[in-house]
């Protein structure tokens, strides 16, 4: 547990001290200060809009950013041969990919904190309410982060970095519309079910099972309409979202425990 | 005691090549279908066996391309063999209880970009479970040994190569460690650093530990090994202590005379194997069975001054050159 943390550690600290990180960070907070811009033009509804687009560019900006990093985290280590040195030492490699897990993991709290720390001074400009809603969407932007963490380790462990992140991004998109896959009915135009098309809703739906539902994650309704999030969905989101990072990580680990490194 | 350091048994390692030979478990698929441009198939170690007694510093002798970094890293649990085992400190490879025991230097050594070597130090302390404390002293006694004292304020990205081979070599010692294996530890360093590293490798030995390293240099080896393997293209071609495999198969003696009149120089000549002008000295060599007394007396009966008579004793280097002759042409 001790080894993990210090890898973990040490990803954090190498990934905040990286001058890449920062100005990702420096783009995001600009790109967010255009939606003020915006919101602001557009009379009555920019409280709305600002909730709306704000939480968007939150949970895209840093899910991207997850996905960067993550799917370079592993593929670094080996391409400047740093992971010669840490695979001899006396630590298992699931070990080692937990800690990079968790450092990452760190690192993308620090981002999403940051974000929406500046969301917070926006809200404060138009004078808008930054209810508990809003606490719990950001968070559960956090957990839906994780699981595109999982995701990027996981394809990492056995592809390339564009590969990896191909891949991650295709989870990331189809992911948020899993809900609607899951009971996929195709129809002709004229509204008939074929058995062709009946296979191929079938296969989607199949897909959509072992994709993250990451529509769980999606609350602008709750925040748009000052709602609070019902604690038992928070708690169910968080529960399915660990889980599922749990589960990328341990596949991931056994294709990495097998892996050479040259 | 016992059971060697580090041994391995046949030790092979053959690469996959190509699109499909990288992705893993693909490699062997590709060959079997012979697929042409996708399997392509490097064999770099082919049935490497040798072992390091505890307490002695073993030289891994070879030239570029040889395998003595595949081995290393089959020893290391960074490749898997195809074929054959080994041991560390007498457990199977990859044993964590010998990986604690363990110090390890890779070729080209690179680092974290924006540690401080101490933080660095610190880091590898940790992946050992030492704790704080020991941590901190060692890596402050280790800065200092390895002459890094005068850059603890900076990022290991901001090092010479030179220094980061030095902070390389410190992390391989964080641990104290019984048997330390290092890839080429003298690279990138300039004579004085040789010096320093093959002081310190000395130093390691007297402690009692066990080090392996590996090199093209053969000064290097020459110095301070007890025992060398060289090994060429992927086979090993000789093992055993410096002395043994450098004494000549014949007893050939060498004779070098000075100031001697040409007319004689020319007669001795033809009683030798072989000569070698010095400046205004003659070394002749003498083959087995040669009358070395008579052919002294001679000499200086000519008017020549007797410099030396030695013993001719083979140099690494006419080792080095005959074996890689032998392995060019099978
Ligand atoms: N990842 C790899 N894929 C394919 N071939 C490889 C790979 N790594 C090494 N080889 C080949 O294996 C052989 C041995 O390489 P190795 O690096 O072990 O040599 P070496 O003795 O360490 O040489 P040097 O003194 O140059 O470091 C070489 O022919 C090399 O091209
Ligand atoms: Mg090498």
């Amino acid at each position: 547990m001790r080894q993990i943390w210090a890898i973990g550690l040490n990803t954090f600290r190498e990934a905040i001290r990286n001058r890449v990180f920062a100005s990702l960070i420096m783009f995001a907070m600009a790109l967010m200060l255009m939606t003020l811009a915006i919101s602001s033009a557009s009379l009555h509804e920019e409280e709305r809009l600002l909730k709306d687009v704000g939480l968007f560019l939150t949970s895209t900006f840093s899910v991207l950013i997850a996905v960067f990093v993550g799917v370079n985290l592993v593929y670094k280590e080996i391409d400047r041969k740093t992971i010669f040195t840490l695979i001899p030492k006396p630590i298992f490699r699931f070990q080692f990919l937990i800690g990079k897990a968790l450092g990452l993991s760190l690192t993308m709290l620090v981002q999403v904190l940051v974000m929406a720390v500046v969301l917070r001074l926006q809200f404060l400009v138009v004078d808008a309410r930054f209810g508990l809603e809003m606490v719990q969407a950001l968070f559960l932007v956090y957990i839906e982060v994780l699981v595109i963490v999982g995701v990027a380790l996981l394809f990492s462990s056995f592809s390339t970095p564009f590969l990896s992140g191909m891949l991650t991004l295709g989870v990331f998109a189809v992911g948020r519309f899993v809900d609607r896959l899951v009971d996929l009915r195709l129809k002709t135009g004229g509204g008939d079910r074929t058995p062709e098309l009946d296979q191929v809703s079938a296969l989607m739906r199949g897909v959509a099972h072992i994709l993250p539902d990451l529509s769980l994650y999606n609350t602008t309704t709750y925040v748009v309409y000052d709602k609070v999030i019902e604690w038992s969905y928070v708690a169910q989101a968080t529960g399915y979202g660990l889980t599922y990072m749990a589960v990328c990580l341990a596949v991931a680990s056994f294709f990495f425990s097998r892996r050479d490194f040259v | 005691m016992s059971t060697p350091a580090l041994s391995v048994t046949d030790l092979v390692k053959t690469f996959d090549l190509g699109f499909l030979g990288s992705l893993p478990g693909f490699g062997g698929l590709a060959a079997r279908l012979q697929i042409k441009g996708i399997a392509q198939r490097v064999q770099a170690v082919r049935g490497v066996s040798f072992e390091v007694q505890r307490g002695e510093i073993f030289g891994f002798l070879g030239p570029n391309g040889a395998g003595k970094t595949t081995t290393i890293k089959m020893l290391m649990g960074l490749l898997r063999p195809t074929s054959g085992s080994g041991t560390l400190l007498g457990h199977p490879l990859g044993h964590r209880e010998a990986r604690q025991r363990l110090g390890f230097l890779p070729e080209h050594p690179y680092f974290y970009d924006y540690l401080k070597p101490m933080e660095f130090l610190d880091f590898y302390g940790q992946l050992f479970a030492m704790t704080a404390k020991e941590r901190r002293q060692r890596a402050a006694a280790l800065i200092e040994r390895l002459g890094l004292s005068h850059a603890v304020g900076r990022p290991l990205r901001k090092f010479s190569k030179g220094m980061v081979q030095r902070i390389g070599i410190a992390q391989a010692l964080i641990n104290d460690p019984e048997l330390v294996v290092l890839d080429e530890p003298m690279s990138g360093l300039d004579p004085i650093g040789r010096k320093d590293i093959r002081d310190l490798i000395f130093e390691l030995k007297q402690q009692g530990k066990t080090i392996f390293f590996s090199t093209h240099i053969l000064q290097d080896v020459e110095m301070i090994c007890d025992r060398v393997a060289i090994i060429i293209n992927g086979q090993m071609r000789a093992l055993g202590p410096l002395t043994e495999l450098l004494q000549s198969p014949t007893q050939q003696v060498d004779v070098v005379v000075g100031r001697l009149p040409e007319e004689a120089a020319r007669r001795l000549e033809g009683l030798a194997q072989g000569t070698v002008r010095l400046g205004d000295a003659i070394q002749f060599r003498l083959g087995d069975g040669a009358d070395v007394d008579t052919f002294v007396g001679d000499a200086l009966g000519a008017g020549g001054r007797l410099v030396s008579v030695v013993p001719h004793r083979r140099s690494l280097e006419d080792l080095f050159v005959a074996e890689a002759k032998r392995g060019a042409a099978p």
